[in-house]
C-alpha cells in the first residue's frame, strides 16, 4: 500500500487505539506503570518513524514489510525502554507489542478496509476515524498520564539530624533524607509502594526490613552497626540501588540478605557497597539480579545465590572474602558474568556451584584465589570466555 | 429511480456493487446489452488464453478489498500460499477464480433486477438530473461505457492475415505480434507454445511494470501530485503512463530467451512475411471513438485534452455536476480522473467516489 502521510499516522494511531487501552486495563490490574509507559513509547516511536523515516523511504510498503519493520520497532522498543527506565518485565513487555502489532495487522488487512470503502485509495487517511483515533489515544493517555500524577505517593523530607527509630512507615509514600539525616535503630517497610532516598540507618536488628511488600525502592541508603541484617527482604519485591551497607565487625551478619520472593518478580540490587559480615549478598528462593557492587572482606561469602535461587550476578567485584566469592548453591540457577573476584582466603574457591546448581560463567576474572572456580555435588559450571 | 449506471462491463458491474452498499435494487438502473458484466473480458481473455489476471489479490468487484481473491484461493486451494503470495505482492488470481468471483457477486446482488437491456446513445441534462434516450431522468449518472473498439493500425486494416488479438484465432507456423504489452508478451508465449515462429513488430521496447500504472499512483499519495499538473502536462504524463508494459518475472523471460536461442523469436521493425499478423495493440483511445462521450461533449461544450474529458479528481464532469446531480465517468474514460481508471481497483475507486456523491446527496 501507499500511504499518505496523513494516512501512514492515523493508521497508526487508530491501531494503538485498543492497544493503549488494553495497556490501561494491565496498569489496573498488575498495579504496575510499565503498560502504560510503554504503549505510549510504542506510540511515540512509531509516530517518529512513520513521519520521519517510513513516509519517506516506502513510497510503497508491500505487506511482507510489515514483519522486519515490526521487528526494528520491537528492538528500538526495548532500548528506549531501558533509557527511559522503564521497568517492564521484557517477556510482558514483548507480548504487549506483539499484541499490538497483530492488532494491527488484523486492523490494516481487513479492519479498516470494511470500515472505511476508500481506506486503499486514499493511502491508510480514515477521515473522522482518524481524528477521533487520535483523539482517543491522546487521551487515553493523557488520562493515563493525569492518574499518575494524581496518585503520586506523597514525599516526606526526613530533616538533617539524628532520628530515633525504629522508624515504621505505614503507607505509601517517598522518604527522602536532607543531607545529614540519620535513623538510628532502623527501618521497618509496612506498606507497599515505598520508596527511601538517601537516608543513612545506624543501628537496629537489622537495618532496613521489608516483609511482604511490594514494590520497594531503596536509592542512596547508608547502613552500619545492624545486628543481624544490614537489609532484610522477606516475601518482598525491592529495587536496592546505591547503596552502602558496613557490617565490619559483626562476623555473623548480612549486608543484603533477599530472602522467599520467587513470586513477587524480579528483585535488584545494583550499584552497592558492601563490606564485612559474613556474606555481602545472599538470595534465597528468589530472582535477583545482582549487578554492579562491590563486596568485601565478608567472612565466609561474598555474594551466594542459593536455595533453589534464580539470578544474574553481572559485573561485580568481590575482594577479600575469606571463604568463597560467589556461590551458587542448593538448586539454583545462577549465570555469573563479567564479575571480578580477587584475593578470596582461607580454602575456598572464586566460583563455587554445590548440591545440584547450574552455573554459567563467561568473562569473569578470577585472580588470587585459592581454587578459581568449582562444582562440587551433583553440579554443573559451563564457562565461556 | 435516481442512481443510474450506463454500461454493463466490469466497471458498470463494479460501481453497481459499491452501489448496492447503500441502495437496493430497484433503486438503480443498470444500462447494458449483455447479462454477464464479465461476457466481453471473458471473450478477450479466451481469445489471448489468458490464465491469471495482471491484478492482484484486491483485483475483484466487491467494493471492499477484504477478503481478497488470495484469501478466498488460500481457502478453496487448502494452501497458505496464495496469501504469502499476496503479501509478497506476487499472489495473481487465474481468470476462473475472477470469472467464478463475479459470477457469484451477480447472483447475489440482484444484478438482473437493476439491468435494463437498452443502449443509451445520448445523456440529457435536467434540472434535477440526467434525462436517458427516453429511459427518464435519474439524479446521479455514472457512464461506463467500456472500450469503444479494437485499435488496428491503418496499414493493416485490409490485411487479410491481419487478426486482432481479442479476437478468436488460432495459430500459423510463422507469426508476427505488433504491440508491446500484456496482450503481446501472452501472445509470443502462445504462438511459442503452439509451435510457431515469432517476430515482435513494435515500436518501443517493453515497459516491465507489475501493474499497469506505478503503484503510488493507486493512492491519493501519487494522485496528489498528478492531479495538481497543469492540463497539458498531465495528458503528456498519462500518455507516459499509459505506455504498453507488461509484468517483469521468468515466466515472461524464460521462453522468449530459449525461443531466442533456438532462432523461434526475434524483434523486427515492420511486418516482414509472416503467414499470420497478430495486432496486440489494444484499443480505440479518446473519446471521439465512443458515440455517447462525444455527443456529450459536442451537446454541453465540455472540456477536453486531447483525447480526455477533462474530470474532477473524483470522475465527476465538473461543469454538469452540481449539488443534486452528477455525472461521472468510469472505465478508460476516467483516467484523467486515475490513471488506473481501465482496471478493476480503478473502476472501484471512481465507484467509491462516486457513492459518496449519492450518500450525500439522498434525500429519502
Amino acid at each position: 500500500m501507499s500511504y499518505s502521510l496523513r494516512g501512514r499516522v492515523e493508521s497508526r494511531l487508530a491501531t494503538l487505539v485498543p492497544v493503549v487501552a488494553a495497556a490501561c486495563v494491565l496498569t489496573a490490574v498488575l498495579h504496575r506503570w510499565w503498560p502504560i509507559e510503554a504503549a505510549g513509547l510504542m506510540l511515540g516511536l512509531g509516530v517518529a518513524l512513520d513521519v520521519q523515516a517510513y513516509h519517506r523511504l516506502l513510497p510503497y510498503q508491500p505487506g511482507w514489510a510489515a514483519l522486519p519493520l515490526g521487528l526494528l520497532e520491537l528492538g528500538i522498543l526495548v532500548v528506549l525502554m531501558r533509557a527511559a527506565g522503564v521497568a517492564a518485565p521484557i517477556w510482558e513487555a514483548v507480548a504487549l507489542f506483539a499484541g499490538g502489532w497483530t492488532v494491527a495487522q488484523a486492523l490494516g488487512h481487513a479492519g479498516f478496509p470494511l470500515l472505511r470503502l476508500s481506506y486503499m485509495e486514499d493511502g491508510g487517511e480514515l477521515g473522522r476515524l482518524g481524528v477521533a483515533s487520535a483523539v482517543a489515544a491522546g487521551a487515553l493517555l493523557a488520562g493515563a498520564g493525569a492518574t499518575a500524577y494524581a496518585l503520586r505517593p506523597p514525599v516526606v523530607h526526613l530533616a538533617a539530624g539524628v532520628h530515633q527509630g525504629p522508624l515504621v512507615i505505614t503507607r505509601r509514600e517517598v522518604l527522602v533524607g536532607d543531607p545529614g539525616a540519620i535513623v538510628r535503630g532502623g527501618i521497618v517497610v509496612h506498606a507497599k509502594d515505598v520508596t527511601i532516598k538517601n537516608v543513612a540507618v545506624v543501628g537496629g536488628v537489622n537495618g532496613i526490613t521489608i516483609d511482604g511488600y511490594r514494590g520497594t525502592m531503596l536509592d542512596g541508603v547508608s547502613v552500619s552497626g545492624a545486628k543481624l541484617d544490614g537489609i532484610h527482604v522477606r516475601l518482598a519485591g525491592v529495587v536496592i540501588k546505591n547503596c552502602t551497607v558496613d557490617m565490619l565487625g559483626n562476623p555473623l551478619g548480612q549486608g543484603i540478605d533477599i530472602s522467599y520472593n520467587m513470586d513477587m518478580g524480579m528483585s535488584m540490587v545494583e550499584g552497592c557497597t558492601i563490606m564485612g559480615g559474613m556474606e555481602g549478598i545472599t538470595t534465597h528462593s528468589s530472582m535477583t539480579q545482582v549487578m554492579d557492587n562491590h563486596v568485601s572482606r565478608t567472612t565466609m561469602r561474598g555474594i551466594s545465590v542459593t536455595e533453589m535461587s534464580m539470578g544474574m550476578v553481572m559485573d561485580n567485584e568481590v575482594r577479600a572474602a575469606h571463604g568463597i566469592g560467589i556461590w551458587c548453591n542448593d538448586r539454583s540457577m545462577c549465570s555469573i558474568e563479567h564479575n571480578t573476584v580477587v584475593d578470596t582466603s582461607g580454602s575456598g574457591y572464586g566460583v563455587l556451584a554445590s548440591f545440584q546448581s547450574e552455573a554459567d560463567l563467561r568473562g569473569n576474572q578470577l585472580t588470587a584465589n585459592p581454587v578459581p572456580f568449582g562444582a562440587i555435588v551433583n553440579s554443573e559450571v559451563a564457562t565461556t570466555h | 429511480m435516481k442512481v443510474a449506471v450506463v454500461g454493463s462491463g466490469l466497471a458498470g458491474f463494479t460501481a453497481y456493487q459499491t452501489l448496492r452498499r447503500e441502495l437496493a435494487p430497484e433503486e438503480i438502473a443498470v444500462f447494458g446489452v449483455e447479462d454477464d458484466p464479465a461476457a466481453t473480458f471473458s471473450r478477450r481473455a479466451t481469445a489471448i488464453r489468458q490464465r491469471e489476471m495482471r491484478s492482484e489479490s484486491d483485483g475483484h468487484c466487491s467494493p471492499v478489498s477484504f477478503p481478497g481473491l488470495s484469501l478466498r484461493a488460500a481457502v478453496r486451494r487448502r494452501s497458505p500460499a496464495p496469501l504469502a503470495g499476496a503479501l509478497t505482492d506476487r499472489f495473481h488470481p487465474t481468470v476462473p477464480e475472477f470469472l467464478d468471483h463475479v459470477e457469484r457477486l451477480r447472483e447475489r446482488s440482484g444484478w438482473s433486477r437493476s439491468l435494463v437491456r437498452g443502449r443509451i446513445e445520448r445523456v440529457h441534462a435536467v434540472e434535477r438530473g440526467f434525462e436517458l434516450d427516453g429511459y427518464g431522468v435519474f439524479e446521479h449518472v455514472l457512464l461506463a461505457p467500456g472500450h469503444p473498439g479494437l485499435n488496428v493500425p491503418e496499414e493493416l486494416r485490409d490485411d487479410p492475415r491481419a487478426v486482432h488479438s481479442y479476437e478468436p484465432h488460432d495459430y500459423a507456423c510463422t507469426v508476427t505480434v505488433v504491440g508491446a504489452g500484456l496482450a503481446a508478451a501472452t501472445e509470443w508465449l502462445n504462438a511459442l507454445a503452439a509451435g510457431a515462429e515469432v517476430v515482435s513488430v513494435r515500436r518501443r521496447e517493453p515497459l516491465r511494470r507489475p501493474l499497469n500504472v506505478p503503484r503510488e499512483l493507486l493512492t491519493r499519495r501519487g494522485l496528489a501530485g498528478f492531479h495538481r499538473l497543469p492540463g497539458h502536462e498531465r495528458a503528456e504524463r498519462l500518455r507516459t503512463l499509459l505506455t504498453p508494459s507488461y509484468p517483469p518475472g521468468r515466466q515472461w523471460d524464460e521462453p522468449l530467451a530459449h525461443a531466442e536461442v533456438e532462432g523461434r523469436f526475434r524483434v523486427e521493425q515492420s511486418v516482414n512475411g509472416s503467414a499470420q499478423v497478430i495486432c496486440a495493440t489494444g484499443f480505440l483511445h479518446g473519446f471521439r471513438h465512443d458515440a455517447l462521450l462525444s455527443n456529450l461533449v459536442d451537446a454541453y461544450g465540455l472540456e477536453t485534452v486531447g483525447d480526455w474529458i477533462v474530470l474532477d479528481p473524483d470522475g465527476t464532469v465538473p461543469s454538469l455536476t452540481r449539488v443534486g446531480r452528477t455525472l461521472a465517468l468510469a472505465g478508460a474514460p476516467a483516467q484523467w480522473a486515475y490513471p488506473g481508471a481501465d482496471s478493476i481497483g480503478g473502476a472501484k475507486v471512481v465507484a467509491h467516489a462516486f457513492l459518496r456523491r449519492v450518500r450525500a446527496c439522498r434525500t429519502r
